[in-house]
């Protein structure tokens, strides 16, 4: 293994099962990404763009193949592994943000936190800094319903970050934003992969702002790769 | 996640949803106040009947039988089989075998003077016991009238509630109960003390002029009875006496052993006493014998039987009594888990109801690394917080509604003339036990919902609406 190759997939595969039908999401995907890369993956609807971002943020489990992170079998880990592996080592960011309508925007960024064990009132001081680095700091009180769509998505980057991940995972953060706000969303992502040095994976259907921002593009067609792109070379 | 956020979570979570919490909550401190009334009421009980034997040292008592004479409640009495049963009676406590040729021993003024030597014996005092009419102004009852000797009297067996006990045992002087009294139509006890009571006595006549009544007349007339009347004052009024009343004083009139020597009358306590020879020395249907201390029952007990009487110990029934009092309380918490059955039932759809709702919050958890454990954890807090507060409520409840329950019992009890009671009884353990049970049935009512929350797969929570 490249030491550069931080994340590292191989003849990843996932089947769901409908009653007897089975149905192919990813076929014997083979990728790596290096450490502190940005990488975008594109692809149509049903190509398997969001099994593959579940399976690298350890939300779901391959049907066969492996994931390595770091150097570490993520396939093989346990439940109880994998949610700590989910805590402390990726942020997820999804399209519809995922956010808990019953909390503030402060108590939605502080939330992983409360499953570290860490105290309330380091909880709250850490979620207000990353709103502040998100620019919502003054809208720290209100609720996901009273917020817009991009700071919505921006309290859930806050959110993603709280745990100081070593990978960001967007699946389609841009997906229910209009065309300004996606860009503003997807600078703070480059801007944390740039000066954090966060390996970023990102799904978007976006291509052109993808072209913009990421080092890499993946494309996928049937749950398989059929396109791999570097934009940019590492330093 | 730490102890305090798991009960802020937990919380935080019900407070949110304020109706049905309380709905839920209810049903589970109605069925917790429930079952503590049940219990309180079986401790309340118990409490009473032990606390009243301890007050009078009735686990000092011992009871005496001719072997020969009447019999204990439940035993045979076979008159063939007397030397038999008195073996059989001797092997079963473990104390000398009488001979069974040998002749029963007369439990007479004698053999009262043997027992009462006996080292461990406080006071030995016959069981007499005689029917007889109690006349006071227009009104007049039935009653057993108890002869006890003044200084057995005035050992503190007796709980007075005004006057003294009679200071020697020659005086036509007795103690009534205040039931009694208030039965006569005396409210105050306070009054009676100095009041003429009038003991009217049943006597057997076989006199020639009785005959000829009996001959020539019918109905009441026709049986060989006399009465006679005998004039007493009151010089005690005592507390509960009489029926159902503290062992051995199960008669509501007390009156000292001369007075009563002089007194004709027919003793009903014992068939044994119609036959019983009507000069020389009298023998008694039984004789009371009080210890010093429970711990002499057994020693003194073996002694008697020794000597070939039979022996009654209430000491000996206390395991009877605490199986007893323990169906009893088996039977109120069964009747009481009824309630917290149905509510243990609300907890479950309270929180499968819960779980529903926040299925997306339970993916947000687990993509944000919250472990199953933590999922399950947060809920089974929830479903305890309800637990404790149902416990906590539910003990309130029951204590008020007991409390009423008790007023109400003591307004009807004083118009029979009994003292006022505490029925209900809310011990340390009891309190902490209904909480403590509260919380534990909730968190069982929780396992089912809170497993389906932990299983939860949160791709598919995720995408839920």
């Amino acid at each position: 293994m490249d030491v550069d190759e931080f994340i590292e997939t191989k003849d990843l595969a996932k089947v769901y099962t409908f009653g007897t039908v089975e149905v192919a999401a990813l076929r014997a995907v083979t990728l790596s990404v290096a450490r502190g890369r940005l990488v975008g993956v594109t692809g149509a609807s049903g190509s398997g763009k969001s099994t593959l971002v579940n399976l690298l943020g350890g939300l779901d489990r391959p049907s066969s193949g492996s994931i390595r992170v770091d150097g570490r079998l993520v396939s093989d880990l346990s439940k109880k592994e994998l949610a700590l592996y989910r805590r402390n080592t990726v942020g997820m960011i999804f399209q519809s943000f995922n956010l808990v309508n019953a909390y503030t925007a402060v108590e939605n960024v502080a939330f992983p936190l409360l499953f570290a064990g860490v105290a309330k009132s380091e909880r709250l001081r850490r979620a207000e800094e990353l709103l502040v680095t998100v620019g919502l700091e003054a809208r720290k009180d209100h609720r996901p319903t009273e917020l817009s769509g991009g700071e919505q998505q921006r309290v859930a980057i806050a959110r993603a970050l709280v745990n100081r991940p070593q990978i960001l995972l967007a699946d389609e953060p841009t997906g229910n934003l209009d065309s300004k706000t996606s860009r503003q969303i997807v600078e703070i992502l480059a801007n944390l992969n740039k000066h954090q040095g966060l390996t970023v994976v990102m799904i978007s259907h976006e291509k052109d702002l993808l072209r913009e921002f990421a080092d890499e593009l993946i494309g996928l067609h049937d749950g398989a790769v059929v396109d791999r792109e570097v934009l940019r070379q590492p330093l | 996640m730490r102890i305090s956020d798991y009960i802020g979570q937990a919380c935080g979570n019900l407070w949110k949803k304020k109706l049905r919490t309380f709905l839920t909550t209810s049903g589970v401190v109605i069925g917790v106040g429930a079952l503590v009334c049940m219990l309180a009421f079986g401790q309340g009980i118990q409490r009473n009947v032990t606390d009243q034997f301890k007050k009078l040292d009735l686990f000092n008592y011992v009871n005496v039988f001719a072997a020969g004479g009447p019999d204990r409640p439940g035993e045979s009495s076979d008159p063939d089989d007397d030397g038999g049963r008195r073996a059989e009676h001797g092997r079963r406590r473990g104390g000398p075998v009488p001979d069974a040729n040998q002749p029963s021993p007369r439990l007479d003024a004698q053999a009262l003077e043997r027992i009462g030597e006996i080292d461990g014996v406080e006071a030995a005092f016959p069981e007499m016991r005689f029917p007889a009419q109690i006349r006071l102004g227009a009104k007049e009852l039935f009653t057993l009238v108890q002869v006890l000797p003044a200084d057995v009297g005035r050992s503190g067996l007796i709980t007075l509630r005004s006057g003294a006990c009679y200071a020697s045992n020659e005086p036509n002087e007795l103690v009534i109960s205040d039931s009694l009294l208030h039965r006569l139509g005396v409210k105050d006890p306070e009054t009676a003390l100095g009041t003429k009571i009038e003991v009217a006595t049943l006597t057997l006549d076989f006199s020639f002029t009785r005959l000829l009544q009996m001959v020539f007349s019918s109905g009441g007339q026709a049986l060989p009875f006399a009465r006679e009347n005998y004039a007493f004052t009151v010089v005690g009024v005592a507390g509960r006496m009489g029926f159902m009343g503290p062992l051995p004083m199960q008669s509501d009139v007390l009156i000292p052993p001369g007075a009563a020597a002089k007194m004709r009358k027919l003793s009903l306590t014992s068939v044994w006493d119609l036959f019983a020879p009507s000069g020389g020395t009298a023998s008694y249907s039984a004789v009371t014998v009080k210890v010093k201390s429970p711990q002499q029952v057994e020693p003194v007990k073996k002694e008697i039987e020794s000597q070939g009487f039979r022996t009654f110990a209430l000491m000996d029934q206390l395991e009877q009594m605490r199986i007893g009092f323990l169906i009893m309380d088996m039977f109120l918490i069964a009747v009481g888990m009824i309630g917290i059955t149905v509510a243990s039932l609300g907890i479950v759809n309270t929180m499968v109801m819960s779980i529903l709702e926040r299925y997306r919050e339970i993916g947000i958890m687990k993509a944000v690394g919250a472990t199953d454990g933590d999922v399950q954890r947060i809920f089974l807090f929830e479903s305890g917080t309800i637990g404790l507060l149902g416990g906590l409520f539910g003990l309130s409840l029951g204590w008020a509604v007991s409390m009423v329950i008790n007023e109400v019992i003591n307004i009807l009890m004083a118009r029979q003339g009994a003292p006022r009671m505490d029925y209900f009884s809310f011990p340390w353990w009891l309190c902490l036990g209904a909480i403590l049970f509260s919380i534990l049935v909730s968190l069982l009512a929780g396992v089912y919902p809170t497993r389906r929350a932990a299983r939860v797969d949160p791709v598919v929570a995720l995408r839920h609406d």
